[in-house]
């Protein structure tokens, strides 16, 4: 699978490259220009708008690129090699789905930490980097919360990612000689719909939830009459009255099932139901 | 002598076509056999399902004594019909990748496959015209030490001077270890390769057997019998 | 090389090899090439040369030592009765020929002496 991996990244990096290189030119561009100019002009207007609508469409033509990499298997010629090559499904699916997951991590980081830099660089205040950290120190940042809502937030990524490459391959298998367009895109709302509303279900049945400040594993009893449910591709989280966050632990075990189900579905699938 | 390739009652449907009906075959190792048969024979529909691109609907068919799987895609040598190399490659990407994959593959006779294409490793895939692709995916092909080479249409659709060379080739690299099987409808240029030659109807084996014989048996050469069972 | 003959590719290249033999282009001992070096030359199945040299060795035309390869053989009188042989297929067919377009055998010889003549001025 690493040899494969070898050859994915070697095969999209320059296009990540460049897509990188455009989106930090034109932060760049729109932070240099709100710097140096006091009052709006018609230009500068045009300019940052601009700006923002081409970073935008990067982002989708990426986010597609990336996914859609995926798909060109299922398509194009190419997949006369990558099929044929002694790996099994789950090994081919795996080798995606970590290019993938790498190339959102980095293009996020990357534009994250740049994005960063720039408004620092460029702020009329002057900040120090250790000044920052203890100002957010003391702004008090819950910092349980956050990294379980980060980690939470990389699973829903992954699992969606999967979800996406079974839906590709459910297209393909469904309408064995038809390129149909965005087929799969709607056979991916019905299958997330479904499983974010089977999720819902499994934590109405089985409320027992997690509190995250205390650690504490408790039913019912531990909600009181006001609160909010938030629900996302792999858990429930339950914000309580007091602030605390609850966390639903069987919707959460459902969802990480399902994502790894998903994974071997769509290895089964391109190991033994496509026709090339 | 085993048999390098058994088919049982192989059929494979395309929603309401035949593709393949009801084909038994079995396929000596050591040889060279011929799949002949004009487009739409099930000649390509057979070779995907030997190589794993393809699930039959039904029947069995077992590689060196095993179900297609990762095990037989590691001893056949696949040639397909068309370009299958990625597209940002250039020639030495294509060779890393045979070498990272394939344990049989022998670097040195594909330096002088290369050589005798007169193909270079710092040509883009993409840049290439349909001759050289076609000689370029021959030679990764043919320097794998594989226990079965598939061929599909090696010839189609190129020069007359590349035709020879990847006759050449192909003769120079077999070796009697090996089996192959190459499928044409270009008959008269290829038929002396042949040891044996099957002839695919509409998904049906209409006439099979050792080439010779059959030159013998018909008082004919095979591009005739050809013509003669699929007609003018 | 073409194949165009109905008959198997094998005794095509037998014809091929006693015919150099008769015409003395390959000479009693001379080695023949390798299996796999005439099927490159043919661009022919290396089983189908393969085949042809063990026909000529039950032929007892050629001899295989071990290890060294084909050999055409060192009898003279093995390939006198050879050219024989040919020379006797080709006066077959010549006459066969002759007579399907209506000659008798003492016209036949009258016209063969006088090619003969006409060739030797």
């Amino acid at each position: 699978m690493g040899k494969l991996i070898k050859y994915e990244i070697k095969g999209t990096y320059r296009y990540i490259l460049g897509v990188l290189a455009l989106v930090l030119i034109l932060t760049t561009g729109i932070y240099a220009y709100i710097s140096n100019t006091n009052e709006g002009s018609a230009f500068g207007a045009t300019f940052i708008g601009l700006s923002v609508l081409v970073i935008f469409g990067t982002a989708l033509s990426t986010f597609l690129y990336i996914v859609g990499s995926f798909r060109k298997e299922l398509y194009d010629d190419r997949g006369y090699l990558t099929f044929t090559l002694p790996l099994t499904g789950n090994q081919i699916v795996g080798a995606k789905l970590i290019v993938s997951l790498m190339w959102f991590a980095i293009l996020g980081i990357v534009i994250a930490v740049y994005n960063i830099i720039m408004a620092l660089s460029f702020s009329p205040v002057e900040l120090n980097i250790s000044e920052l950290f203890s100002m957010i120190k003391n702004m008090g940042i819950p910092y349980k919360e956050f990294i379980i809502v980060a980690i939470t937030g990389i699973i829903s990524g992954v699992t969606t990612l999967i979800l996406i490459y079974l839906s590709m391959a459910l297209s393909r298998v469904t309408f064995r000689n038809k390129k149909i367009g965005g087929f799969w895109f709607i056979i991916f709302l019905v299958l997330s719909a479904l499983i974010t509303y089977s999720q819902v279900k499994i934590a109405q049945f089985l409320p027992y939830y997690i509190d995250i400040s205390t650690f504490k594993v408790g039913s019912g009893y531990m909600l009181s009459n006001n609160f909010y449910i938030s629900t996302n591709e792999n858990g429930i989280i339950m914000s309580g009255d007091f602030g605390n966050m609850l966390f639903n632990i069987p919707s959460f075990i459902y969802s990480i099932l399902m994502g790894v189900l998903t994974f071997l579905g769509t290895g089964y699938l391109i190991e033994n139901k496509i026709d090339l | 002598m085993n048999n390098i390739i058994e088919i049982k009652n192989l059929t494979k449907n395309y929603f309401n076509k035949r593709a393949l009906d009801n084909l038994n075959l079995d396929i000596e190792s050591g040889k060279v056999v011929g799949i002949l048969g004009p487009n739409g024979s099930g000649k390509t529909t057979l070779i995907k399902i030997l190589t794993g691109l393809l699930r039959q609907t039904k029947g069995e068919i077992t590689v060196d004594g095993h179900e297609v799987g990762i095990y037989t895609k590691s001893i056949v040598s696949y040639l397909p019909d068309r370009n299958f190399l990625y597209n940002w490659m250039k020639i030495e990407d294509a060779f890393q990748l045979y070498k990272d994959f394939y344990a049989d593959f022998d670097e040195k006779k594909f330096e002088a496959l290369l050589d005798f294409m007169k193909l270079d490793k710092s040509m883009k895939i993409e840049s290439l015209s349909k001759g050289m692709h076609e000689k370029l995916n021959l030679s990764l092909v043919l320097s794998r030490n594989a226990k079965l080479y598939v061929l599909d249409e090696p010839i189609a659709g190129v020069d007359p001077v590349a035709r020879d060379q990847i006759l050449d080739a192909i003769i120079n690299n077999y070796n009697e270890n090996s089996s192959m099987i190459i499928t044409t409808h270009l008959v008269r240029d290829m038929e002396n390769l042949f040891d044996d030659v099957i002839f695919l109807k509409d998904g049906e084996v209409v006439l099979q057997g050792s080439a010779e014989a059959l030159r013998e048996e018909k008082g004919k050469q095979i591009d005739d019998i050809y013509k003669e069972i699929f007609g003018e | 090389m073409e194949f165009n003959d109905n008959l198997p590719i094998y005794i095509q290249i037998m014809d091929l090899i006693k015919s150099r033999i008769v015409s003395g282009q390959i000479n009693g001992g001379d080695k023949l090439p390798s299996v796999r070096e005439f099927s490159k030359n043919l661009k022919v199945n290396p089983n189908t040369i393969q085949r042809t040299y063990q026909e000529l060795e039950r032929e007892d035309l050629v001899f295989t030592q071990r290890g060294m390869g084909t050999f055409v053989t060192e009898d003279i009188g093995i390939i006198k009765r050879l050219k024989k042989d040919m020379a006797g297929t080709i006066v077959n067919n010549f006459i066969v020929e002759m007579e399907k377009i209506g000659f008798g055998p003492n016209e036949i010889v009258e016209i063969v002496s006088e090619c003969i003549e006409k060739e030797d001025k």
